[in-house]
C-alpha cells in the first residue's frame, strides 16, 4: 500500500521531516529507537460539550508511520476527536473530557507538556485552506519563526525545502513575496501543508483536507500524503470513502458517539465485523 | 535538515512569559478604558446629586442661577429639527449611495466624489461648521442667533453619519429580497419603500438615535448660532435665540458663584441622562433585531 | 442592485386607463405620484447625496472668503509667527495690500498649530495601544456575558458630550494629576535632553499633557469600538491555523489577527486623530486656552486652533475692520486642511498596506 521510506526520499530528493533527534547518527539509522510503538494513543476517551455527549470510551492506538482514516456519518464526533488530539478543543466553551490521550507514552494534558510544543509535534491541516495575511514565504515559515527554531537566511532554506516537498516551489518561486490569497484553492491548501510540515511535526492531523479541492488537486494531495509515510504519522478525517481506502493503512469507524470498528483498512472495508460499518462502507447509510 | 533546531528551554520560557504579559496587558488596557468612563459618569452624578432640586427641570435660567427648563426645551426643539432635516437628507443620501447611485467601474465617478465628500465632511471639526454658520447664516443672512441656523449647522454635522449608517443598514439587506420584489414585478421605488427600506429600519433608526445623541451633546456649533436666552423657546425659526443644555455647563462652571456651579453640574447631569437614554434605546434596537436575525 | 440601477431615466408606464377613470381626482394625483415614485426617490437621493459636497464647498468658500485678508496681510508669517496680536482695535486703522486692519495687528498661529499637533499626537500614541489591547480583551479574552456590557460601556464613553468630559477634566482629573501624579514624574526625571521635557514646573493640571490624556480618552472608544468590530470579522480558521502551529495567543494576535485588519485599524486611528485635531470644548476647558504659548515642558498651558476659535470668536468682533475674525477664519481653514490631509495620508497608507488583499479595508 505505501511506498518504502528510502524510495520516497531518494526519488523526491528531499529529507524526511522527522525531528526531535537526540543522537543524529543513531536516529538516522532508526529514528524510532526506544519509542513506544504507538505514536499516539487514546484511552477510554470520552468527550462532550456541556450536557451534550460527543464520544464515549474511545480506546485507539495510532501506529507510528501509518495513516489512519477516521470515517463515519456527519455528527459522529470525528472532528471533535481529531481536534482533541492537539488540544484545539481545550478553549472551546463547555468542552469536557475524560480518559487520556498519550503522545509517545505521555499524556498530552500532563503538566510536563508545553501546549505550544505539543502542537509543534502534532500538526494540523484544516478542511479549508487558511493562509495567514502575510507573504507566501512568510506563511511557510510562520510556525518556524514562532517556535524560534530557525532564523535569518535559514528561513529561506526552510521555505524552499518545504515548498519543494509539497510540489509548490515551481509555481511560486518567482512570487514568494506575494499574497497567498491569489493562489488557487488547491495551491493554498498545499501552502498550508508546507506550513504545517515546516515545524517538523511527528503527527499530522488532517480534517477533511481535500473536501474543498477539485479532483486533480485531491489526487495530488493524496499522493503527497502517501509519500510522507512512514516518516510522518497521520490521522485523516474524511467523508470520502474512496479516499480512505486509497490512502489509509488503518480505518476507524465512528458511529453515534462510539468507536464501532477499528482495524486495517482492507479488513474494515472488505470484511466489516459490524453491520453498521458494513452499511456505511457500502453506501447504504450516511 | 540542519536548519531546524530544537527550541531550547529558555526560548519556551520566554514565549510563555510573553504570553502571560500579553494576556495581563489586554485586561489592564480594558480597565484603562472602562475605568475612566465610570469615573466620569460618577464624577458628574456625585457633583450634581447633593444639590439636586427637581424644580431645575421646570424653572428657566435666571442670570447664572435658576433652572434649566429653557435649555431642556431648546435642546428638544433642536433635536426635533435635526431629526426632520438631517433625518430626511441623511436617509435619502444613504438610500442613494446604497441603492440608486449609478455603478461605474471608474475611479472618479460622480458617486465616488459624492461619497468621498461625505467622508471628508464627517471629519470636519464642528467648530468650523459653527463658525461658517455664524458668518453666513447669523450675520450675512441677518437671521441672528436663532433656531434655524443652529438646526442647519447641526444637520450638516450629522448628515454624513446618518447617510453612512443608512447605507450600511441597506447593504445588509439580502439581495434575495430585492430579487424577490423584482420577480413580483414591483417598481423600483415601490420595492425600495415596501421591501428594502422596511427591513433596514432597525439599522436606520439606530443611526438616527446616535446622531441625535451626538447633536444633543454638541456645544461648539451652537455657541455662535443658537446664542442663549433665559426665556423658553419661541415658535420662531429666526431672530430669536434658543437655549440648550451644553451652554450652562460650558459657561457657568468657572463662574464665581456656587449657584452657577450647581447649574453647570445639573445641566451636565440632565444632558448625560438624555444622551444615555438615546444610546440605550439604540442598543435595545440592535439587541432586538439581532435576536430575530437568523445567524 | 441590478433592478434598481436599471430604470435610469425611463419613465414608468402610466396606470391603466380604466382604473384612472374610476379614481377620484385626489386618488389620481396620488396614483400619479406613486407612478413616479422611482423617479422621486432618485431625484431626492441625488439632491440629498449632494448635500455633503455642497456643504463642503460652501464651508470652504465662506471661510476662504473671510480668511483672504489675513492670508494676504499675514502671509507665511501666519505659519511661522508665534504672536497672536490683535493690535490696537480702538486706535488707527492701517492698510496693507489694500486690506484694512488695526495698527500693530499681526497674527502668527504657530503655537496653535503646534499645540493642535502635539495634543493630537499624544492622544493617538496613548490611544492606539490601549484600544487594541482593550479590543483584544473584549473579543478574545472575556466571555460574552462580560464583554457585551463592557463593550456598551465603551460606546457610552464615546457618547459622553465633550463639554462634560471637559468639565470632569478641569475639575477632577486635572487637579488630581497636578497634585498626585505629575510631581512624582517631574521630580524623578533626570535633567537630560528629551527627558528634561518632563521636569518641573507641573502647573495646575491645565496644559499639554492633561489635554493629550483627555483627548486620548475621548478617541479610545472610537478606536476600540471599531477595532472590536474588525476583530469580530476575522474568520476563525486562520486564527485556528496559527494555534494549531503552536503559536501563542499573542503570536496569533500579532501575526494573523492584526495584519488581517490592518487597514481598518489605520482607518480607525485616523478617525480618532481627526476627532482629536478638531476637539474644541474639552480642549478649551483643559488646555489653558493660551494663544501665544508653546509649552516649555509637557505640563504647561497651551492652546489649539479649535480652542482658539471658540474662545476668540466673540472678542474678535471688537476689531471693527474684521481682521481678527479673518485671522480666525484662516486658522479654521488650516484646521480643516490638516484633518483632510490626515485622512488623505491614511488612504495612501491603507492602499499600500492592503498588498495582501485582506477582505476588510473600508476603514470602519
Amino acid at each position: 500500500m505505501s511506498a518504502g521510506p528510502e524510495g520516497v526520499s531518494t526519488e523526491r530528493g528531499i529529507t524526511t521531516p522527522v525531528v526531535g533527534a537526540v543522537d543524529p547518527i543513531l536516529d538516522a539509522i532508526d529514528p524510532d529507537r526506544g519509542r513506544p510503538p504507538h505514536v499516539m494513543e487514546t484511552r477510554d476517551l470520552t468527550l462532550g460539550f456541556g450536557a451534550k455527549a460527543i464520544l464515549s470510551g474511545v480506546t485507539a492506538p495510532f501506529a507510528r508511520g501509518t495513516i489512519t482514516a477516521l470515517i463515519g456519518p456527519t455528527g459522529s464526533g470525528k472532528t471533535t476527536f481529531l481536534r482533541t488530539l492537539n488540544r484545539m478543543n481545550d478553549k472551546v466553551r463547555g468542552f469536557r473530557r475524560e480518559g487520556s490521550v498519550l503522545l509517545d507514552g505521555e499524556s498530552i494534558w500532563s503538566t510536563e507538556q508545553d501546549l505550544f510544543t505539543l502542537r509543534r509535534r502534532v500538526g494540523m491541516l484544516f478542511q479549508r485552506p487558511n493562509p495567514f495575511p502575510m507573504s507566501i514565504r512568510d506563511n511557510v515559515v510562520a510556525g518556524v519563526r514562532a517556535h524560534r527554531i530557525a532564523k535569518g537566511k535559514q528561513l529561506d532554506v526552510v521555505a524552499e525545502q518545504r515548498l519543494l516537498e509539497v510540489g509548490l516551489w515551481d509555481a511560486v518561486k518567482d512570487r514568494l513575496g506575494d499574497s497567498p490569497f491569489q493562489l488557487s484553492g488547491g495551491q493554498q491548501q498545499l501552502l498550508c501543508l508546507a506550513r504545517a510540515l515546516a515545524i517538523g511535526p511527528e503527527v499530522l492531523l488532517l480534517d477533511e483536507p481535500t473536501s474543498a479541492l477539485d479532483p486533480v488537486s485531491t489526487e495530488f494531495v493524496e499522493h503527497l500524503l502517501l509519500q510522507m509515510t512512514p516518516a510522518l504519522s497521520m490521522v485523516v478525517v474524511t467523508h470520502n470513502l474512496g479516499q480512505a481506502r486509497r490512502i489509509s493503512h488503518q480505518t476507524m469507524f465512528l458511529y453515534d458517539g462510539n468507536l464501532v470498528e477499528h482495524g486495517p483498512t482492507a479488513q474494515v472495508f472488505e470484511h466489516p465485523v459490524h453491520t453498521h460499518t458494513e452499511r456505511y462502507v457500502t453506501g447504504r447509510m450516511g | 535538515m540542519a536548519v531546524i533546531a530544537e527550541p531550547d528551554r529558555s526560548a519556551i520560557r520566554r514565549r510563555r512569559r510573553r504570553e502571560v504579559a500579553f494576556r495581563v496587558s489586554t485586561l489592564v488596557t480594558l480597565a484603562l478604558v472602562v475605568g475612566p468612563a465610570a469615573w466620569i459618569l460618577l464624577g458628574v452624578v456625585l457633583r450634581a446629586l447633593p444639590h439636586w432640586r427637581w424644580s431645575v427641570l421646570v424653572t428657566p435660567t435666571q442670570g447664572a442661577a435658576g433652572g434649566l427648563s429653557n435649555a431642556i426645551l431648546g435642546t428638544l426643539a433642536l433635536m426635533a429639527g435635526v431629526l426632520v432635516v438631517a433625518g430626511t437628507l441623511g436617509i435619502l443620501a444613504g438610500v442613494f449611495l446604497a441603492e440608486l447611485a449609478p455603478v461605474t467601474g471608474r475611479r472618479w465617478s460622480v458617486t465616488g466624489i459624492l461619497r468621498s465628500a461625505t467622508d471628508v465632511l464627517a471629519g470636519v471639526p464642528s467648530i468650523t461648521l459653527g463658525f461658517v454658520g455664524y458668518l453666513a447664516l447669523v450675520l450675512a443672512l441677518h437671521w441672528g442667533y436663532s433656531l434655524l441656523p443652529a438646526i442647519l449647522v447641526l444637520s450638516v454635522m450629522v448628515v454624513p453619519y446618518i447617510a453612512k449608517s443608512t447605507e450600511s443598514a441597506l447593504r445588509q439587506v439580502p439581495t434575495s429580497y430585492r430579487e424577490g420584489a423584482e420577480a413580483l414585478g414591483m417598481r423600483q421605488g415601490y420595492a425600495l419603500r415596501k421591501v428594502v427600506l422596511r427591513s433596514a429600519i432597525p439599522g436606520v433608526a439606530t443611526g438616527l438615535l446616535i446622531a441625535l445623541a451626538i447633536s444633543s451633546g454638541e456645544t461648539a456649533p451652537l455657541l455662535y448660532t443658537a446664542g442663549f436666552t433665559n426665556t423658553l423657546p419661541k415658535v420662531a425659526l429666526i431672530h430669536h435665540p434658543v437655549a440648550y443644555l451644553t451652554y450652562p455647563v460650558w459657561t457657568f462652571y468657572d463662574y464665581p458663584t456656587p449657584a452657577a456651579h450647581y447649574l453647570a453640574y445639573d445641566a451636565a447631569l440632565v444632558l448625560l441622562v438624555l444622551v444615555l437614554v438615546l444610546l440605550v434605546a439604540a442598543r435595545l434596537i440592535v439587541a432586538r433585531t439581532q435576536r430575530h436575525a437568523d445567524r | 442592485m441590478a433592478i434598481l440601477g436599471g430604470a435610469t431615466g425611463a419613465a414608468p408606464p402610466a396606470p391603466p386607463v380604466k382604473a384612472m377613470r374610476r379614481a377620484s381626482v385626489a386618488r389620481r394625483i396620488a396614483a400619479a405620484g406613486w407612478a413616479h415614485e422611482s423617479r422621486i426617490w432618485k431625484i431626492g437621493g441625488w439632491v440629498a447625496a449632494s448635500v455633503p459636497l455642497g456643504s463642503l464647498v460652501f464651508i470652504l468658500v465662506v471661510l476662504g472668503h473671510k480668511a483672504w485678508p489675513s492670508v494676504v496681510v499675514n502671509g507665511t508669517h501666519f505659519f511661522t509667527g508665534s504672536a497672536w496680536k490683535p493690535g490696537s482695535t480702538y486706535g488707527t486703522t492701517v492698510h496693507t495690500h489694500g486690506f484694512a486692519h488695526p495698527a500693530g495687528s499681526s497674527y502668527g498661529a504657530w503655537p496653535l498649530i503646534a499645540g493642535t499637533l502635539q495634543t493630537s499626537i499624544i492622544a493617538v500614541v496613548l490611544a492606539v495601544p490601549i484600544s487594541l489591547g482593550a479590543a483584544f480583551a473584549l473579543t478574545e479574552r472575556l466571555p460574552g456575558w462580560l464583554s457585551r456590557p463592557l463593550a456598551f460601556a465603551v460606546e457610552i464613553l464615546a457618547g459622553i458630550p465633550s463639554v462634560i468630559i471637559g468639565l470632569w477634566g478641569v475639575l477632577t482629573l486635572g487637579p488630581f494629576l497636578a497634585q498626585d501624579v505629575y510631581p512624582v514624574i517631574a521630580d524623578h526625571m533626570p535633567d537630560v535632553p528629551v527627558l528634561s521635557y518632563f521636569r518641573n514646573p507641573v502647573g495646575h493640571g491645565e496644559g499639554l499633557l492633561t489635554t493629550g490624556l483627555v483627548l486620548g480618552l475621548m478617541i479610545i472608544p472610537i478606536i476600540t469600538a471599531t477595532t472590536r468590530d474588525l476583530f469580530l470579522q476575522v474568520p476563525p480558521l486562520p486564527k485556528e491555523g496559527g494555534l494549531a502551529l503552536g503559536m501563542t495567543d499573542a503570536e496569533v494576535a500579532r501575526r494573523v489577527t492584526l495584519p488581517w485588519v490592518r487597514s481598518g485599524i489605520i482607518g480607525a486611528t485616523v478617525l480618532g486623530l481627526g476627532r482629536a485635531l478638531g476637539e474644541t470644548m474639552a480642549v478649551a476647558m483643559i488646555s489653558g486656552a493660551a494663544l501665544n504659548t508653546i509649552s516649555p515642558n509637557i505640563f504647561g498651558t497651551m492652546g489649539t486652533i479649535a480652542a482658539a476659535i471658540v474662545t476668540q470668536l466673540d472678542s474678535s468682533f471688537t476689531d471693527g475692520t474684521g481682521f481678527a475674525t479673518s485671522a480666525l477664519a484662516e486658522a479654521a481653514v488650516v484646521l480643516v486642511a490638516i484633518t483632510i490631509l490626515a485622512n488623505a495620508l491614511a488612504r495612501v497608507v491603507i492602499a499600500r498596506s492592503a498588498r495582501h488583499g485582506m477582505p476588510v479595508g473600508r476603514g470602519g
